[in-house]
């Protein structure tokens, strides 16, 4: 039996026998500086959203300064909305409540003070300069380079200190929900920062992935969320003036958040080389979390019934609530997106974008805004103008449903078109309309965002702060809580559960500890086992060159369009090539595998396409690709696209070794014949119908690879049809080939002045059928000519058709005399027979060593001027040389008309 | 790991459910935080109220603990 005197030595006893004047001291001037500082990086951090997003739609828009491009903007986006709106606001928010919910003032206004210059300037601030200058890590959620990160580290071990140790010489047995969120949150960060941050750079590849994926979860599910909930759970009952629907449930809440949240990382990297238990654990537990988020959401809801009047009439309450649904459907929407089959579909599109972005504004921004209202409007002399965060709230919430309605919508469409043949850069086509969209839609949740800002030092000075007796709730709510024994929490079923501070303490570091050693640790372990059991041992490390390429794909945010991870999925190997193996990422410092495809994937861009084409497309990518919306990367060159600087070679030399240990190891017809393949299959993809069971030798796989199986594709022959196929060629060419081969077909567009050889003049020679249809089938070696095998057949045979209309109708086979013909002949074979063949099939000797092959006359035809052109001034870029100082005129004039005579008959030549 | 994670959480959920249904007191103890949380929050806005009330905004001198 409990006496009473026991009882008044209670902690929780004598803080409630306190004077008020004996209440902890709050730290106003710290609370009024986190606040400003989290709008100040807010308002920022949004106007670089909207730069990044407006680049999708005007790549070219502030293009010409490296520290303005996509990349770097985009690093400093979710790093400023992170650390610098969000952290601030938490920060804000903890100066408020911790005092409250522990009894004592926060540990040192010193510690407050330099925590807040390390935080904004040793943090945010320089975290921008330097992600801006180019030194960045591009790693997910932890794009700012490690320099900060190490600040970052010992701002949270600052945390510690100011924010959990009142909790702990507290010693309350009745710890309130939102201080479990606040102790285990930050505990829990402190651990995982650094672990997420610079474990990758000492861990390479899909190893590497595993702590990535981890980090990129515990960013969102253990910092923003943690703090969120704790705000939400202390707004709502300190509005209604009514306790919480249930503590037990927002305490199993908060188990199964922080068991769950943890083991959902590697949901990131579903179908990955990533051992398949820890992809099928982390699904699951996303499952979970969906679960736990509803019990979690249920019991804020329950908690407000009856006072949905006072959540339409308090701003605050309002914000907030707004926040715990978007939470609702957040969490929902990501256990769904989790699941293979839907993952398989969306994963890589923007409706993850449109996921990440209801996650951030709508459920944290919401809610830390709301945590902000609330606790401003309790600190005595500030101002508040509710009708302009009356604004606010419906420009943010307006703004959030276009925008997240249209993301989703576009990562749908993008889905559907990857699924399908369509060459990739349709995908980008489909969704540009929806990217404009999402740009407008920023407008609005700025605005909304510097109303906020506005209403916090515009209109009337409050006349005394918000309390019990002033707040616009019905009084009666009041009694809820008055009638319970103050002591009744005091009474502890046994005495370790007096220790509430140590257990929150122990779920912070106990959840870190499991998650990171199931799937990290574990997975990474496996992983290590089966690189050495099956990596090549002649696996090529990169040149010191391409180290410095790497070092700028990352620096420019590359990683953030292109992944360098094919799934283990059909329509991944279809697009892409064979299935990204771990042992090809042993030497990524750190991983560049990704999470999010605007541009291809580029693990399998060795020997794909030459040196002129890459730079060209850096240069300006819409030279050769017309609809990209990839930046220009002007900085790498020096001022024009043929005097790249040494960094932009080394990106080049980076980009061209990409999948090459893949190619030259002969990993693919190694693992078709032995036992290895079955063993990796089933690690990774047990059960799953699976990619990696198909061949990864099937050429189709390749994009680049020759395939002798490209179809003959022959025009229609019927009038009506021809000229149906020549328009909707006509239409095609000039979506994918004028910027290279001209508007007309003369080899002229906009991309020819930077690569070589250059594109063909369609107009200058004759093909014939076969002839097309090999090159748009395979592309042509050595030139810049790509495969184009992933259109439909009926828009290859409609190219086909069109490049034949660019035809002049004047190639007909010599008429000349015999004499002639047999001089020709003679020169024919004794200076071009090695390479062109005795008959002039592109089949000499020297022919098998040429990239590009030597023409084949009978399938590429000249004109009379082009052949005369060549011989003249041969083929730059080609083995082909000029004859100029070598033969005669009458002498090339003769094998000019013997090289016609090659053609075949009149009948053939004009296409009958 | 999906056995793991599965028997977890049961085993969690199971804990706590058996927990809240055999120990009444338990239940006592675990809601209690709820309603002090609302007491310290009144007795905040109480002191803010007085002290806006005396022109005071900042009310106690900071203690570094």
């Amino acid at each position: 039996m409990t006496t009473s005197a026991e009882i008044a030595s209670y902690p929780s006893e004598r803080r409630n026998s306190l004077s008020l004047a004996e209440l902890p001291s709050v730290e106003y001037g710290l609370i009024r500086a986190h606040v400003f500082a989290s709008l100040v990086t807010l308002v920022f951090s949004v106007l670089f959203g909207i730069l990044v997003a407006t680049k999708f739609t005007f790549p070219e828009f502030l293009g010409g300064h490296g520290w303005l491009t996509w990349g770097r903007l985009r690093y400093n986006h979710t790093q400023g909305i992170f650390f610098g709106w969000l952290g601030n606001a938490f920060l804000a928010f903890f100066y408020y409540a911790v005092p409250r919910l522990a009894n004592r003032p926060v540990s040192s206004r010193k510690l407050g003070w330099f925590l807040f210059w390390i935080w904004n300037f040793a943090v945010v601030l320089p975290g921008w300069v330097l992600v801006a200058a180019g030194f960045s890590q591009p790693l997910e959620w932890a794009e700012f380079p490690l320099v900060v990160d190490a600040f970052v580290v010992l701002a949270f071990i600052l945390m510690v200190f100011e924010f959990v140790l009142p909790f702990v010489k507290a010693r309350l047995s009745d710890l309130y929900v939102s201080a479990w969120y606040i102790i285990g949150g930050i505990i829990f960060t402190m651990l995982a920062y650094p672990v997420g941050n610079f474990v990758p750079e000492l861990v390479p590849g899909a190893r590497g992935a595993a702590f990535s994926g981890l980090w990129i979860h515990d960013a969102v599910g253990l910092f923003v969320t943690p703090f969120a909930v704790a705000i939400a759970y202390y707004v709502i009952p300190a509005t209604t003036r009514r306790p919480i629907y249930s503590h037990f449930l927002s305490m199993v809440g908060f188990w199964l958040l922080f068991f769950t949240y943890p083991l959902n990382g590697t949901h990131h990297y579903v179908y990955s080389a990533i051992p398949m238990a820890a992809q099928k654990g982390a699904i699951v537990a996303s499952v979970y979390l969906g679960m736990a988020v509803i019990l979690v959401v249920t019991n804020h809801l329950l908690s407000l019934r009856g006072n949905s009047g006072t959540a339409s009439k308090d701003l605050p309450l309002r914000f907030v609530w707004f926040g715990v649904v978007s939470y609702l459907v957040v969490s929902l929407q990501g256990s769904v997106q989790a699941l293979m089959p839907v993952n398989r579909f969306i994963h890589f599109t923007d409706w993850v974008i449109g996921h990440s972005h209801l996650a951030m504004i709508g459920f944290a921004s919401f809610i830390a805004l709301g945590g902000i209202a609330h606790l401003w409007q309790r600190i005595p002399g500030t101002r508040c103008n509710e009708r302009m965060m009356n604004w606010s709230f419906w420009l943010l919430a307006v703004g959030l449903t276009l925008m997240i309605t249209d993301l989703t919508i576009a990562g749908l469409v993008e889905a559907q078109v990857w699924q399908s043949s369509a060459p990739w850069i349709d995908s980008v086509r489909a969704v540009a309309s929806y990217w404009l969209v999402r740009t407008l839609s920023g407008l609005p949740i700025l605005t909304g965002f510097l109303l906020f800002w506005a209403s916090l030092v515009t209109g009337p000075r409050l006349a005394e702060a918000i309390t019990f007796s002033t707040s616009r709730v019905a009084p009666e709510n009041n009694v809820a809580f008055e009638d319970v024994p103050a002591a009744s929490h005091e009474l502890a079923p046994t005495a370790w559960l007096a220790n509430a501070h140590v257990i929150a303490f122990g779920a912070g570091v106990g959840f870190f500890a499991l998650s990171f050693l199931v799937l990290a640790i574990l997975p990474g372990k496996q992983l290590e086992d089966e690189i050495k059991r099956v990596a090549p041992v002649t696996m090529p490390t990169l040149t010191t060159s391409e180290q410095r390429g790497r070092v700028v794909y990352g620096r420019e945010g590359c990683a953030y369009c292109h992944t360098q991870q094919i799934r283990s999925l059909a329509e991944d190997v279809r697009r892409f090539g064979a299935p990204t193996e771990a042992w090809e990422t042993k030497y990524d410092y750190p991983q560049l595998w990704g999470t999010r495809r605007i541009g291809p994937d580029l693990s399998r861009e060795f020997n794909i396409r030459p040196r002129d084409w890459q730079l060209t497309h850096l240069y300006n990518p819409r030279l050769v690709v017309r609809d990209s919306v990839m930046p220009p990367y002007p900085w790498l060159f020096k001022g024009n696209v043929n005097q790249p600087t040494q960094e932009g070679l080394d990106l080049l030399a980076y980009l061209q070794s990409l999948g090459r240990a893949r190619q030259l190891s002969g990993f693919d017809q190694q693992m078709m014949a032995s036992s290895v393949h079955a063993a990796i299959s089933e690690m990774a993809m047990t059960s799953e119908p699976s990619a990696r069971a198909t061949p990864p030798t099937v050429p189709i796989a390749m994009p680049g690879g020759y395939s002798d199986s490209a179809p003959v594709l022959h025009p229609a022959s019927n009038p009506d049809d021809l000229q149906e196929e020549v328009s909707r060629g006509g239409t095609l060419f000039a979506a994918n080939c004028a910027s290279c081969h001209g508007s007309a077909g003369r080899g002229d567009g906009e991309a020819s002045a930077s690569l070589l050889p250059k594109p063909a003049n369609l107009t200058a020679a004759r093909f014939s059928d076969e002839r097309l249809s090999s090159v748009l089938w395979n592309g042509v070696a050595g030139s810049a000519m790509p495969p184009w095998r992933q259109l439909p057949t009926e828009d290859l045979r409609a190219l086909v058709a069109y490049i034949h209309s660019l035809h002049l109708p004047s190639v007909a086979p010599s008429i000349q005399q015999a004499a002639n013909l047999n001089e020709g002949k003679s020169l024919f074979a004794a200076n071009c027979a090695s390479c062109h063949g005795d008959t002039g099939a592109g089949n000499g000797p020297a022919a098998g060593a040429l990239a590009p092959s030597p023409t084949n006359f009978h399938l590429k035809k000249p004109t009379e001027e082009r052949a005369w052109e060549v011989l003249e001034n041969g083929v730059p870029g080609t083995a082909m040389p000029p004859w100029q100082s070598q033969l005669s005129a009458d002498q090339r004039h003769a094998l000019v008309e013997f090289v016609r005579s090659l053609y075949g008959t009149p009948q053939e030549n004009s296409g009958q | 790991m999906i056995n793991l994670i599965v028997i977890v959480i049961s085993a969690i959920m199971f804990a706590l459910l058996l927990v809240w249904w055999r120990w009444p007191a338990f239940r006592a103890w675990i809601e209690a935080p709820k309603y002090s949380m609302l007491r310290q929050e009144r007795r905040f806005d109480d002191r803010n109220a007085a002290g806006t009330a005396s022109g005071s905004i900042q009310f106690m001198a900071h203690r570094d603990y």
